[in-house]
């Protein structure tokens, strides 16, 4: 047995593979069934927007932001203008910040049941994903009453919201609440407390507070190891100081964890939803003097809010002149996506997709 | 650990540390460094003693100013939609006078402190020409990728770093697209 000749095998994952939810290439070196090496590479879908920046005027850049994370794009909207409003100095209608508020919420809403439905079919369970995306569908169909897009909005813009609620909206989202309510339910019997799905989820990929915080995690991943940061309530934009809503925290960090982070966040959403629509205020929906070239005066602004995968920060320099000097967007992907060199060291092969597919990456806002 | 405390502190230990005042990026507390030398070790008590303890970001600024690009869309399509007086978008805008362009590179480390609710930008200036810094990865493993994106968009070299190659841009792009004066030569893909 002594002389028997073991080597290691070289594993390439992706880029176009069903389970990395886009490009994303993993390159695996295995030990038989044990990774022992795991590289992610990126860079399959770069479009140098930050770049594209320099060249375009600031409500140009609004469009860009969008094609980030393009299941959630009404926060990366967001944060743009509240990065630009800062150089700008523009007060925002109470209005109109509601208005936020509530689209981002209900875009957490349909992008963690898209996590839900995709985790799913790469666990393997193909149903659950049938019945997300019935009820995310109903969101889009809300957003494109409000403003005619399903995924890529450009609805918030620099000084407020592109337009108001139109007729029955409020009604219809009532609606689509009440109905949603209970289907949490149905997702934790179906899947969540799946003994299947717990086998496969409950004890792998752990991820423990120091590590998530040394690699700069944030969102539901650091929160599914325990640890309560949330821009909501440590630096509130917008209204979420005058909204009552609780931050989701896991126990162990495991894919289950952070998956059960989610779905606790969306009865969170629905909560936060439900006292926008009560608490709505009239008025107008943009600020006056919104400049159709704003030429910001030289400066610099952060701004950064809780997306649906963690804190997107946006840092803007402005030289005086009609176009972004520099953006740096802090996607909160492309940082989440690097601690797979960690923790997927030492695994088995077949729980790289249970791991890859928890950390709920959209490649989109990874290689921006 | 106040903010103000923490910057007393930190002026107290390093000489060549200077508070920007007003701070470039409104609500947050900025330190210049005089150069890279010093970086490890402000960072580190930043870190280990003034409870700065989560990289927030790493970013880099090229402040050479705009440059006439002179690119490989030479003439660009004429498009009816364009707002009266905006101009086309491959044309950069011209510089704007009394803005401090300068040849330099400038490295920014954000770092938060939860517990005091403060974030501080800690900026270094380094040359265009041979820009280098120290890598922070041996602080933070979160540094890793964000160092290699610089390297790749803007060239600034981490010393230390033991895995510093591209990261977005393909291999056969050459140069770094985030720097001013970088001009795209014509692949396959164009």
């Amino acid at each position: 047995m002594t002389d028997l000749k073991t080597d290691t095998m070289f594993v390439n994952m992706g880029p176009q593979h069903p389970s990395t939810h886009g490009v994303l290439r993993l390159g695996l070196t295995l030990s038989g069934e044990i990774i022992v090496k795991a590289e992610p590479d990126i860079g399959y879908l770069h479009r140098g927007t930050e770049k594209l920046a320099e060249l375009r005027g600031y409500h140009q850049c609004v469009v860009m932001t969008d094609r980030w994370d393009y299941v959630s794009a009404m926060p990366n909207n967001l944060v743009f203008c509240l990065a630009a409003e800062k150089l700008m100095n523009l007060e925002i209608s109470s209005r109109a910040n509601y208005l936020r508020v509530l689209m981002c919420e209900i875009n957490r809403i349909a992008s963690h049941l898209l996590f839900l439905g995709t985790y799913g079919i790469d666990i393997g369970a193909y149903t659950p994903f049938l019945y997300a995306f019935r009820e995310r569908e109903m969101v889009l169909d809300l957003f494109e009453m409000a403003c005619g897009a399903r995924t890529t909005f450009n609805y918030i813009r620099i000084g407020g919201v592109s337009a108001d609620l139109p007729q029955g909206w409020t009604e219809k989202c009532r609606e689509f609440l009440n109905y949603f309510k209970g289907k949490i339910r149905e997702y934790d019997d179906l899947l969540t407390y799946n003994p299947i799905f717990l086998d496969r989820t409950k004890t792998v990929g752990i991820l423990s507070k120091e590590t998530a915080l040394d690699w700069g995690l944030t969102g539901p991943n650091l929160r599914g190891s325990g640890v309560p940061y949330d821009v909501r309530k440590t630096d509130p934009y917008c209204v979420y100081d005058k909204l009552d809503f609780d931050v989701c925290v896991g126990e162990t960090g495991s894919c289950w964890d952070r998956y059960h982070v989610r779905v606790l966040e969306m009865t969170q959403s629905i909560r936060i939803v439900e006292q926008c629509l009560g608490q709505l205020p009239a008025g107008d929906v943009m600020a006056k003097g919104v400049a159709k070239i704003p030429k910001p005066p030289a400066g610099e602004a952060y701004a950064h809010v809780e997306a649906s995968r963690g804190d997107l920060g946006i840092y803007l320099v402005a030289d005086g002149s009609s176009a972004p000097y520099r953006l740096h967007a802090r996607a909160p992907s492309y940082i989440n996506l690097a601690v797979l060199q960690e923790i997927l060291t030492g695994l088995k092969l077949a729980d790289v997709i249970a791991i890859l597919g928890s950390t709920d990456i959209v490649l989109g806002e990874v290689d921006r | 650990m106040v903010p103000d405390a923490a910057i007393a502190k930190l002026k107290e230990r390093f000489s060549g540390l200077q508070l920007m005042e007003p701070a470039p990026v409104k609500g947050h507390l900025s330190v210049k460094l005089s150069g890279p030398s010093k970086l490890i070790g402000v960072i580190k008590m930043l870190k280990d003693e003034l409870g700065y303890e989560f990289l927030d970001f790493i970013t880099a600024v090229d402040w050479k100013g705009p440059v006439d690009l002179k690119g490989y869309i030479v003439n660009p399509n004429p498009n009816p939609f364009m707002p009266e007086g905006v101009r086309s978008q491959m044309i950069s805008e011209p510089p704007t006078p009394g803005f401090p362009y300068r040849e330099a590179i400038e490295v920014i480390y954000a770092l938060s402190n939860w517990a005091a609710k403060s974030r501080i930008f800690v900026r270094v200036e380094t040359t265009r020409g041979d820009p280098r810094v120290p890598s922070l990865i041996f602080l933070w493993k979160g540094a890793d990728w964000q160092e290699r994106e610089i390297f790749d968009l803007l060239g600034v070299v981490f010393e230390g770093h033991p895995n510093l190659k591209k990261i977005l841009t393909p291999d056969f792009i050459k140069g770094h697209p985030l720097r001013k004066d970088y001009v795209h030569i014509k692949d396959k893909y164009d």
